[in-house]
């Protein structure tokens, strides 16, 4: 029994990848405005259909067909930012959250008038191959996926803390009237950071759609998992965005195998809510809460 | 003081509103001969329709009223629906005897929802915590076989009332109105009441409400639970009028469909909540045939609310006559 355990640790990291990507992606667009997109799981559903629109309806290659759905994918977020949340932005957060969610929701209903319930699955880019290390199985796509997760980490970790831009950045998180103040256009930096959001969850739609067959159900799936990475390593953390995926991929696998396969399903639930119970900051958050 | 001031104000609006809340007795009353008009299929929309009308009034108290980002309702839904069908089809109860307790473990579950916002929880990660929270019920259905039937669902016995059989919708309709209407005349009490003005304060400016010596903890835990009876009781409603239960009604899209409701109907407003369920409850069963068309529609009318609209379809109806208008809710 004990003997699967570096298995399902390597696993669990290669699914956590998935989430700590998605859970980075919906952390740019926190910082930027603190406003959580709801809506989120659906863009990074419609990212992974725009690929395979691109790359197999239309026949392009990978490289491109990615590409351009990110770059879609950040048109869209952009636009929803500017014509959509921007006029309410001021009203309270219940308005916003419901914002976010039914644009998901329409995204989602149009994806299901589509695409229906067809299961579709993207050809992948690279040869898929096994490797052997010691009695553990790595899998090609185990490597890629962590590769470029961890690789976004360490672009977007310099960007947020050793460029301009991330001074912006905190800047505005800070206090957006304080940001204006000082010169800094905060309509267009919402506007860029949602898109930008939006494009990053693009590429974990891509990749998801690599590994796990895709339907317009997928975004809720994502969306639950990456808050559960989000509220674990922390709002608005980027490492712990990472690090938390990592931590609930482990324990799907490791909970599922040894005490039950219900949690395979559930951990994301209870991790999300046992997080907020007792350390609402999560492992590397700033203080999350308000209390009276 | 002058002597005009001592008295409550009373304003033209208020005056009117209280020779309507008079006349609100005869709706129900004029709605009594509906179903000799309608045939079966339309009774049954009709009936679904007065399920939604509790959903509504219940979710719309946590959410609009109380003014906490709670996506917690299905959760609700869902256990006054299986309560009503486990109690039925395991005890043998009939349904009206179910109702009661269909209710009582929704305001529990609305209780235990509401713990995190009593810890200080607030905003996204309430609303977070409260979505997990519904999934996670969902997946207690499908575990929780032998008492809910896992994926395949539970038959639910056919509904009895104090010894009549409610097998033809027509009966099932005078039950729900009798249901619907006593949650709506209690919410409202409930409202206009020192809790509404409390849950008014708190959504307001809770620091500010606790300032007062308002206990914002008390009533929130009091909102969470009417809302959580209210929707419950609309749970075994519903349990009574499809007669089978299975998890997927208890989904996301569900909660939309909720949520919609609210925000179409108005938030904060119990006409409003009345009205959105009037309005959307149909919906989905004209779209039955196009799988998406419902979200996409849900979505893109929540959205044009948001922005045009906020205060809903009762801000219109307010505009018709002051004695519409909502008296819970402040901008």
């Amino acid at each position: 029994m004990l003997a699967l355990l570096p298995q399902l640790i390597v696993s669990g990291i290669a699914t956590g990848m998935l989430y700590a990507l998605v859970a980075l992606s919906m952390t740019v667009g926190y910082r930027a405005t603190t406003v959580v997109n709801f809506g989120h799981g659906d863009l990074v559903m419609i990212g992974g259909y725009a690929c395979f629109v691109l790359g197999v309806n239309l026949g392009l290659p990978f490289a491109p067909a990615f590409s351009i759905a990110a770059a879609l994918l950040f048109a869209i977020g952009f636009l929803i930012q500017r014509l959509l949340m921007q006029p309410i932005i001021a009203g309270p957060h219940l308005s916003l959250a419901m914002m976010a969610l039914a644009v998901g929701y329409a995204f989602r209903g149009a994806a299901r008038l589509e695409w229906g319930n067809d299961i579709l699955k993207l050809p992948h880019p690279y040869p898929t191959a096994t490797f052997f290390v010691g009695g553990v199985v790595f899998t090609m796509d185990d490597l890629v996926i962590s590769g470029f997760v961890l690789l976004l980490l360490l672009v977007l970790f310099l960007l947020f803390n050793a460029t301009p831009i991330g001074k912006v950045i905190q800047a505005v998180f800070q206090s957006q009237r304080g940001a204006a103040l000082v010169g800094i256009n905060v309509r267009a930096f919402h506007g860029v950071m949602w898109g930008a959001g939006a494009a990053l969850g693009a590429a974990g739609g891509v990749l998801l759609a690599l590994i796990v067959p895709l339907t317009p159900d997928i975004g809720v799936w994502t969306l639950v998992r990456g808050f559960a990475a989000m509220t674990l390593g922390g709002f608005g953390s980027l490492p712990g965005a990472v690090i938390g995926g990592m931590i609930l991929g482990i324990a799907e696998k490791v909970l599922g195998f040894y005490v039950s396969t219900v949690f395979i399903d559930i951990t994301a639930y209870l991790v999300t809510i046992l997080v907020l119970l007792i350390r609402p900051k999560g492992l590397f958050g700033q203080q999350a809460t308000i209390r009276i | 003081m002058s002597g005009a001031a001592r008295h409550a104000p009373v304003t033209a609006g208020a005056r009117a509103a209280s020779k309507l809340g008079r006349l609100f007795w005869l709706v129900p009353l004029l709605l009594l001969p509906v179903p000799l008009f309608l045939d079966q299929y339309q009774q049954y929309v009709a009936n679904l329709v007065l399920v939604y009308v509790p959903v509504g009034v219940g979710f719309n108290v946590v959410v609009g009223n109380l003014g906490l980002l709670a996506f917690s309702n299905v959760a609700f839904f869902g256990i006054g629906a299986y309560t009503s069908g486990i109690l039925m089809l395991k005890l043998g109860l009939p349904w009206w005897a179910t109702v009661f307790p269909a209710g009582v473990m929704g305001g529990i579950a609305g209780s235990a929802a509401s713990v995190p916002a009593l810890r200080g929880v607030r905003l996204f990660y309430l609303a977070i915590m409260t979505l997990a929270f519904g999934e996670l019920m969902r997946w207690v259905y499908i575990r929780w076989e032998p008492l809910t039937g896992g994926s395949f669902g539970m038959a639910v016995p056919t509904p009895s009332a104090f010894g009549w059989s409610l097998d033809a919708e027509s009966h099932k309709f005078y039950a729900f109105l009798v249901l619907a209407t006593a949650v709506i005349a209690l919410t409202n009490r409930l409202l206009r009441s020192r809790f509404g003005r409390a849950f008014m304060a708190i959504r307001g400016n809770e620091e500010a409400a606790a300032a007062m010596g308002i206990p914002t903890d008390r009533y929130i835990l009091l909102g969470f639970a009417w809302g959580g009876f209210a929707v419950g009781i609309a749970g075994s409603m519903y349990a009574a009028l499809v007669g089978h239960l299975s998890p997927p009604s208890f989904d996301l899209s569900e909660l939309i469909l909720e949520f919609a409701i609210v925000m179409v109907g108005g938030l904060g407003s119990l006409l409003g909540s009345v009205v959105g369920a009037v309005v959307l409850t149909a919906a989905p069963e004209f779209f039955r045939d196009f799988p998406g068309f419902e979200e996409l529609v849900f979505g893109v009318l929540i959205v044009a609310v948001i922005l045009f609209l906020p205060r809903g379809l009762a801000s219109l109806l307010a505009r018709a006559h002051p004695a519409l208008r909502d008296r819970y809710y402040r901008e």
